[in-house]
């Protein structure tokens, strides 16, 4: 029997916030694999190719582009912990802003 | 990061095992003993600030970003860092402050065995919070001032920042930590540079790290507010000149130059102007042992929701997700060819950087810079002030065959 590998989801909402992020795929010669080789951040999938282009060459053979957030995740690794449901602790005013404080 | 006050006035700091691979020489304990194989990690760990800088790198904003790390994700983060040897981490923004959870996780990060520092607008730093953080281990405190009052204040985005910031640094100072004041130069903060120097000396820092702008966040779209190459080699000039004053004088300011590796080439030209041949080649083999421009090696930067950047301007480009893959797998996947290529970056280098004499001591300056104003990442850096003299080497007394064989 295969044992199989213990891989948990992890959470991705709105990667690449407040800019949209895009996985970046790139096959550099047309017999070569597909390799996924980062994130880019850009308004729209045209600017992520430009973008990626810039980065990693105009003569990939093909580069393909996916909104971060779309990609469902599920890792053997990461920051997976018991309490996921944990706010992120930034404080507030009491007007929701931080305010220039006197010592 | 170069050391003006090393390499010019002998100050022994605790970074030079790390930056020089001089642990032996110095008189200071070394945060590190060899030579650093491992990146000093920029944590931005919110995006929240209560100010809004024109220069922001991090984009940040007065509300929260979506999917910031909780505190047990930010403890798992800094278990990554210390499983992977990272020497230092920098817990940045945003304004760190704002996390309520800053001083326990300064505390584990100093438990697990990092170096906990902090970047920091200051103006939230009481003296209670100052206290807290040196109990929990935080080792150092640098803080932004972008000039003095009116200009800070226009530059920060709120009146009254220049004041709350120097309150902040008075707490740190009084509450033992030690602390240093980052400047970074624009076109419209370059005539207060004087000044801030002698905020310094007259609240008795510990150290001055002058910033040059880098091209990332909205740093970008403030391209235009950069001073001029020339302007810019002055302005270091200005820098050099005032920290041999004030070592002179007994004020032992570590002073450190950030983002330009064209200052290291200035440093040798100015050692041999200031103090002839030896002292420049003692320079020049310091700066060698450096390194150069350290991005996408001995810094990285990982932003608030855990993509992983080659330095913490570089925010437009990630290699990957600590919540996918730890940070050490990440930082050593050389199959990326973008970090494959900027570690070699030698052998892609353009125009005068693939001949220039100090390559080894520069590495071609910021690469961002050059993506940012050519659209490509091995042109020159439009922030190398250097003369054609000193780039090829023409001039008598040139670095070619001497150091830089």
């Amino acid at each position: 029997m295969v044992e199989k590998a213990r891989r948990s989801l992890v959470e991705s909402d709105e990667r690449g916030n407040p800019t949209p992020q895009w996985e970046v795929f790139v096959r550099a010669e047309a017999a070569d694999p597909m390799r996924h080789v980062g994130s880019v951040a850009a308004a729209s999938a045209t600017e992520a190719h430009e973008h990626a282009s810039r980065l990693f060459g105009w003569d990939a053979a093909d580069v393909w582009l996916c909104p971060a957030e779309a990609v469902e995740r599920y890792s053997t690794r990461g920051l997976a912990t018991d309490t996921e449901d944990e706010e992120s602790r930034v404080s507030e005013g009491a007007d929701g802003k931080p305010e220039v404080q006197d010592a | 990061m170069i050391s003006i006050s090393k390499l010019l006035c002998d100050l022994d700091a605790e970074g030079d095992g790390l930056r020089y691979d001089a642990a032996e020489g110095s008189k200071k304990p070394q945060i590190t003993e060899k030579k650093q194989r491992r990146p000093v990690v920029v944590w931005n760990t919110t995006r929240r600030c209560n100010l809004y800088c024109s220069h922001c790198y991090a984009g940040a904003d007065l509300d929260p970003a979506s999917g910031e790390f909780t505190t047990a994700e930010g403890k798992a983060f800094l278990d990554q860092l210390a499983d992977y040897g990272a020497p230092v981490v920098l817990f940045s923004g945003g304004e760190p402050l704002v996390r309520d959870d800053l001083v326990e996780l300064v505390s584990y990060a100093a438990d697990q065995g990092l170096r906990p520092v902090l970047s920091s607008n200051g103006t939230l730093i009481t003296r209670e919070k100052a206290a807290a953080l040196r109990d929990a281990g935080l080792q150092y405190a640098g803080i932004s001032v972008d000039g003095l009052p009116e200009r800070n204040d226009r530059f920060r985005g709120e009146e009254g920042a220049f004041d709350a910031a120097v309150r902040g640094i008075e707490n740190c100072l009084e509450v033992g930590l030690k602390t240093g004041l980052r400047y970074t130069i624009t076109e419209a903060n370059a005539p207060d540079l004087e000044g801030v120097v002698d905020l310094l000396a007259e609240k008795g820092l510990d150290r001055f790290c002058f910033y040059h702008l880098d091209y990332g966040g909205r740093g970008a779209e403030i391209v235009d507010a950069d001073l001029s190459p020339q302007e810019k080699r002055e302005a270091v000039r200005r820098v050099a000149d005032m920290t041999l004053e004030y070592h002179d004088r007994g004020e032992e300011i570590e002073t450190l130059l950030v983002g330009n590796y064209a200052d290291a080439a200035f440093l040798v030209e100015y050692a041999r102007e200031e103090f002839g041949e030896a002292k420049a080649q003692a320079v020049y083999d310091y700066l060698e042992r450096n390194g150069g421009d350290p991005t996408g090696e001995r810094i990285a930067d990982v932003d608030y929701q855990g993509n992983v950047h080659l330095t913490q301007f570089w925010q437009g480009y990630s290699l990957g997700n600590v919540r996918d893959r730890p940070f050490g797998e990440i930082w050593e996947d050389e199959s990326n060819p973008l970090l494959e290529a900027l570690r070699n970056r030698e052998e892609h280098l353009k125009g005068k950087c693939a001949d220039c004499q100090y390559q080894s001591i520069c590495r071609g300056a910021s690469r961002l810079r050059a993506l940012a104003a050519t659209g490509d990442l091995f042109e020159p850096d439009p922030q190398c002030y250097l003369t054609d003299d000193e780039v090829f080497g023409t001039e008598a007394g040139s670095m070619v065959g001497g150091a830089a064989d």
